[in-house]
């Protein structure tokens, strides 16, 4: 059984690994890089105004370690013939269950070590808590997240609720309450209290799982969402097959469409316009990255990180347009269309240069705001127009061409 | 309207599944195309349609090739798949209004047909509903409803009978009919023998990318020494010379 696991563990890193070489392209690492510089700019500029212990420090703190600690679950890797094919092995999963378990501990380990060590200044200054508090607060999640997998486990066999709720949310509630205590109190409550029930869970799971029935349908269930979302967050940067993007139909939106006459020249605009607005990648995409684009340019006021932000985010903007034109040209039938080539290139630059002229009036504001009308604020809003006619006219029209 | 294939060889990537094929489809004409699994109907569809690019021979529609005039020449065809393929992304209503847009044809007067297409098929008060909601027979009816409210001249359906209710294609060989009164031809590939008997002129019998034999019903009793045989039987029989 354990080596089940590990052929099963070898073959999803290789996926996983296939994919992330995919996000890190050199595009993503660049805007990754300026991304993190600028928010440990921010990050430092914004400890800097804390000078005195504040009321919404403690709060703060219970809050970022409560959402940290629901990262990672279980991953099974159980797959949807095993109900079939492996049920005659049921008895056996047990330790394959654990090898998993523990596969699935790294993770959450360094999340939660990362964030406490990330929020350990803020803590300090803002909670009011001692050094010594706070890593005994971080090694108390963490037990407790041990804690949290092997109930999953249980989950797994079927013992799932308890006194008519679920054992996840009953988990979750003492941990809200464990962390006030905590970090109010004393910092040993959460990691006495996290060992003791890590205890009682190593100590229970062998007999609840060999008295219990293994629930396969939920179990791949299960694992097949988690995959889901897996691949929906990769599926923001680069083709994941099997992952549908939702449609909504957004009738508010209908007065975009209202400039596209209807004949024959503008076939494909009348095509990619709605395409664009309804699916929920595009947009998705388009929206994510021109608010977060704008949210950076109101925060920063150096100058050269400001420019390269405008520059940068209107480029991969444009650059993540091309996925779009690619898939609507799978589609069998516009093949068959009388219409040119050429006029499909046509119409996906009118979208693409709408897409990004909107992004690039949204990011002017931003400098605006923060540079006022002075020469650098005008500097780099010309320098986002510049690269929006070069994304838009000459980048993408050659890359499309490509395409075909 | 005539369609003329002339030593059609052709086939995905290295392997030729069609190995000179020849036939012709004449004005106001009902063929039905057929064969085995893997004869390689569907391969001949998509080298009419433009899809595949020949290794040899020809396609001509009215004397003109697709290299001749690509819009011209596809202006010419209307296409059913045996999958329906529609565009996630719009309403039914604009699955029809692109159609218009991308065929160049008259809004209103296409419209006209449209509804009546539409009425016929029981989608006329689903305008606004997105191909996600639809089964999958009514997707074929759409693609249906798209493909014959052209002007086309030459109607390609792969598949039709597998997927619709009775009664659709009923309505489907009512349409098919009205459009050959009106002098379009027809090709339809299916292994529906018993409806295609009844409404087809005309038959071509494929066999590993080669047309064992082509005629009306009584044209191939002769030639296949089966006189009172149906479809059904001649079919069995050509899939048995091989062994």
């Amino acid at each position: 059984m354990t080596d089940l696991w590990k052929e099963r563990l070898r073959r999803h890193q290789l996926n996983q690994f296939k994919y992330l070489r995919l996000i890190f392209n050199d595009n993503f690492v660049l805007a990754f890089i300026v991304l993190i510089g600028a928010l440990g700019f921010w990050y430092s500029n914004f400890l800097d105004t804390i000078s005195q212990v504040n009321v919404f420090g403690k709060p703060v703190v219970i809050i970022l370690f409560w959402f940290i600690a629901q990262s990672g679950s279980v991953a099974t890797l159980l797959e949807e013939p095993d109900s079939t094919f492996l049920l005659v092995k049921e008895k056996d999963f047990y330790d394959y269950f654990k090898a998993a378990r523990n596969y699935s501990s790294m993770l959450p380990v360094v999340a939660v070590a990362l964030v406490g060590f990330l929020m350990s200044p803020f803590a300090f200054k803002a909670a009011g808590l001692s050094v010594l508090s706070i890593i005994m607060l971080t090694i108390g999640v963490v037990i407790y997240k041990f804690a949290m997998l092997n109930f999953e486990i249980f989950g797994i066999y079927g013992k799932e609720n308890f006194k008519g709720l679920s054992i996840k949310i009953w988990v979750n509630l003492a941990l809200v309450v464990l962390l006030i205590l905590s970090s109010y109190l004393s910092s040993f409550i959460l990691i006495v209290v996290a060992a003791i029930l890590l205890g009682y869970a190593v100590s229970r799971s062998q007999s609840i799982c060999e008295s219990g029935q293994l629930q396969w349908q939920s179990a791949i269930a299960k694992e097949n969402q988690r995959m889901f979302r897996i691949k929906r967050f990769y599926n923001l940067f680069t083709d994941v097959p099997g992952v549908n993007s939702k449609i909504r139909r957004r009738k508010w939106l209908d007065f975009l469409f209202k400039g596209i006459k209807e004949e024959q020249g503008n076939t494909y605009l009348y095509l990619f316009a709605r395409g664009f607005v309804r699916n929920n990648e595009y947009i998705g995409l388009f929206m994510r990255l021109t608010i977060i684009q704008a949210i950076m340019l109101c925060l920063i006021d150096n100058f050269y990180i400001s420019l390269i932000v405008e520059m940068l985010f209107i480029y991969l903007v444009g650059f993540q347009l091309k996925p779009y034109f690619k898939e609507t040209m799978q589609n069998l039938m516009q093949r068959i269309y009388p219409v040119k080539q050429s006029d499909k290139i046509k119409d996906f630059t009118k979208l693409s240069m709408f897409v990004l002229f909107v992004q690039w009036v949204v990011s002017a504001f931003a400098i605006l705001y923060k540079f006022g009308f002075s020469v650098n604020g005008l500097i780099i809003v010309a320098a986002g127009l510049a690269v929006l006619v070069f994304v838009g006219y000459f980048y993408i029209p050659r890359q499309l061409k490509k395409i075909f | 309207m005539t369609l003329e294939l002339k030593e059609l060889t052709g086939g995905y990537g290295q392997v030729s599944v069609l190995k000179k094929e020849t036939f012709t489809v004449e004005d106001g004409q009902v063929v039905g195309l057929i064969g085995l699994n893997g004869a390689g109907k569907s391969t001949t569809i998509k080298h009419i349609i433009g899809l595949l690019t020949p290794r040899g021979g020809q396609i001509l529609i009215d004397g003109l090739s697709l290299q001749d005039n690509v819009e011209e020449y596809r202006k010419k065809i209307a296409y059913v798949p045996e999958m329906p393929i529609l565009y996630s992304e719009l309403t039914l209503k604009e699955h029809i209004n692109l159609t218009i847009m991308a065929y160049g044809l008259d809004h209103d007067k296409t419209w006209e047909k449209a509804h009546e297409l539409l009425k016929t098929f029981r989608l006329d008060n689903k305008l606004d509903w997105f191909p996600q909601n639809f089964s999958k027979g009514m997707k074929q009816k759409v693609m249906i409803v798209c493909a014959f409210m052209t002007d086309a001249r030459l109607f390609i359906i792969d598949e039709p009978f597998t997927g619709l209710d009775p009664l659709a294609v009923n309505d489907l060989l009512n349409i098919v009919e009205e459009k050959k009164q009106k002098g379009c031809s027809i090709l339809m590939s299916t292994h529906v023998l018993a409806t295609v008997q009844d409404h087809a002129d005309k038959f071509i019998l494929l066999n590993h990318g080669q047309v064992r034999a082509d005629g009306t019903l009584d044209e191939l009793k002769e030639k296949f020494d089966m006189q009172n045989g149906n479809l059904d039987d001649i079919y069995i029989k050509m899939s048995n010379e091989d062994q």
